[in-house]
Order: C-alpha cells, then structure tokens, then sequence
C-alpha cells in the first residue's frame, strides 16, 4: 500500500521476465527436429492480465503452439522415420524475433517506473524534516 | 495555520499526485496487456475550486482513456505515459517543498515567543 507504484511495476517486470523466458527458449528449440511418432517441441505464449483495480499484471495461463509442427523431409537424420521424415516445432522466427523486442521494451519501460517512483518516495520521505 | 488552506491543498495535491503515480505504474505495466484501457487520474480542477471556496481539500477521480486502441484493444502510450510519470515526479517533489517550506514557517513562529 505505501509503495505501492514500485510493487506495481515489479509485477510487470516479472510477466516481461516470464514472456523473455518463454520467447528465448522458443528460439533456442526453433530447429529441435523430434521424430514423427512423438510431438514436436511446443512453443510457449504467455498470456497477461490486467489485475483488478490498479494492482499491476499478472500470467493468466500459457498457451501452447501446435503438438503437429511441420513435417520436413531428412532421410539422413537418425530421427527420420521409414520415410524419412522428421518433425520440426511450427515457430514463426519473425514473430517470436518481434515479440522478443517487445517483451525487452516493456521490461527496460517498468524499471524505469520502478527508478522514478522511488524518486518519488524518497521525497516523500523529507517530509517535515528541518533542513 | 495547522489546517490551513495552503496546507489542506497541498495535501490534496501530494494525495491526487500519488494516485496519478499510482496508476501511471499500472498503465506501464500493463502496456502489452491485450484489451487494457489506461487509466487517468484527476484532481487539479476540483482542487482549484476547492481552494476557490477556501477549503482546499479535493478528491482525484479515476476515469478509463477513451483514446483509440490498438489491435489488441490495448490504448496505453507509452510516451505520454512516460512523460505523465516525470511530470507527476517534479510535481510530487514541488508539492513535498512548499509543504516543508510550510512547516518551516510554522516552526520558526513556535520559537519566537
């Protein structure tokens, strides 16, 4: 309640921190090939929510991307079924390249509300001290 | 001069400030929410008439942004929010000032009996 901007913004720092995550370990598994009898790697989207009131953001849930993923053709590969197929992960590499900008933004944005706001309190803080 | 005008409206004003600040941090964290309107908050008018009537104390009200959204139905500048948020700092710290300044007075008057 009394600081209340600075936890405010720390609840967003921690949805961008969950997004960065998510977003950094579906680029690292864009080319984990896995074999077609099994799923492919999902991808993870965090999905935000506002809180009630002004009580920041939270992770309302985790969507996962397609099981299916793509079909591409390697007989070299050991994954490769008999026909020689291996199953890819469906990521969209400019997309999740777009929300990684964004995710990062919306981070560097809130600490900087975290800085300011105890500008603020630290003022607050002089209150009725003799200079 | 305990409950003065001036002080009553400075109070009203580090009141209405923190609110702003308040929800200037909810607006920014919630800038990639999908569907979050921005929230603004009000007081100056309501304190000036206050002060008009020689009251000084004034409530901030909470509206909802009505600007357009984006795609994702989310309406949350983050210029203008920034720019919102150095301003309610500046203001914060004026309005911490004239109160000290007004404390000072006070005190210097309690000495000099």
């Amino acid at each position: 309640m009394t600081f209340d901007a600075i936890g405010i913004a720390g609840t967003s720092l921690t949805v961008h921190r969950k997004w960065l995550d998510a977003i950094a370990d579906n680029l690292a598994n864009a080319n984990t090939a896995a074999p077609t009898s099994g799923p492919a790697f999902r991808a993870r989207y965090i999905e935000a929510q506002a809180g009630p009131g002004t009580s920041g953001v939270y992770v309302a849930g985790v969507r996962e991307g397609d099981a299916a993923g793509r079909l591409v053709f390697e007989p070299d590969n050991p994954l490769a079924d008999a026909e020689g197929y291996v199953r890819y992960p469906d990521i969209d590499l400019s997309e999740q390249m777009g929300s990684l900008i964004m995710a990062q933004r919306g981070y560097q944005a809130n600490a900087q509300v975290v800085d300011r706001a105890r500008t603020m309190y630290e003022s607050a803080l002089q209150i009725g001290r003799s200079s | 001069m305990l409950d003065s005008v001036t002080s009553a409206a400075l109070t009203s004003a580090l009141d209405g400030l923190s609110r702003r600040q308040r929800a200037i941090a909810d607006n920014i964290a919630n800038v990639n929410t999908p569907g979050y309107h921005a929230q603004r908050v009000q007081f100056e008018e309501a304190l000036a008439a206050s002060v008009q009537d020689g009251d000084g104390r004034a409530t901030a009200t909470t509206s909802l942004s009505a600007e357009p959204t984006r795609t994702n139905g989310n309406n949350v500048n983050l210029d203008t929010e920034t720019m919102s948020n150095i301003d309610t700092v500046l203001r914060f710290q004026f309005a911490t000032q004239a109160l000290n300044a007004q404390f000072t007075g006070l005190r210097s008057a309690l000495r000099t009996s």
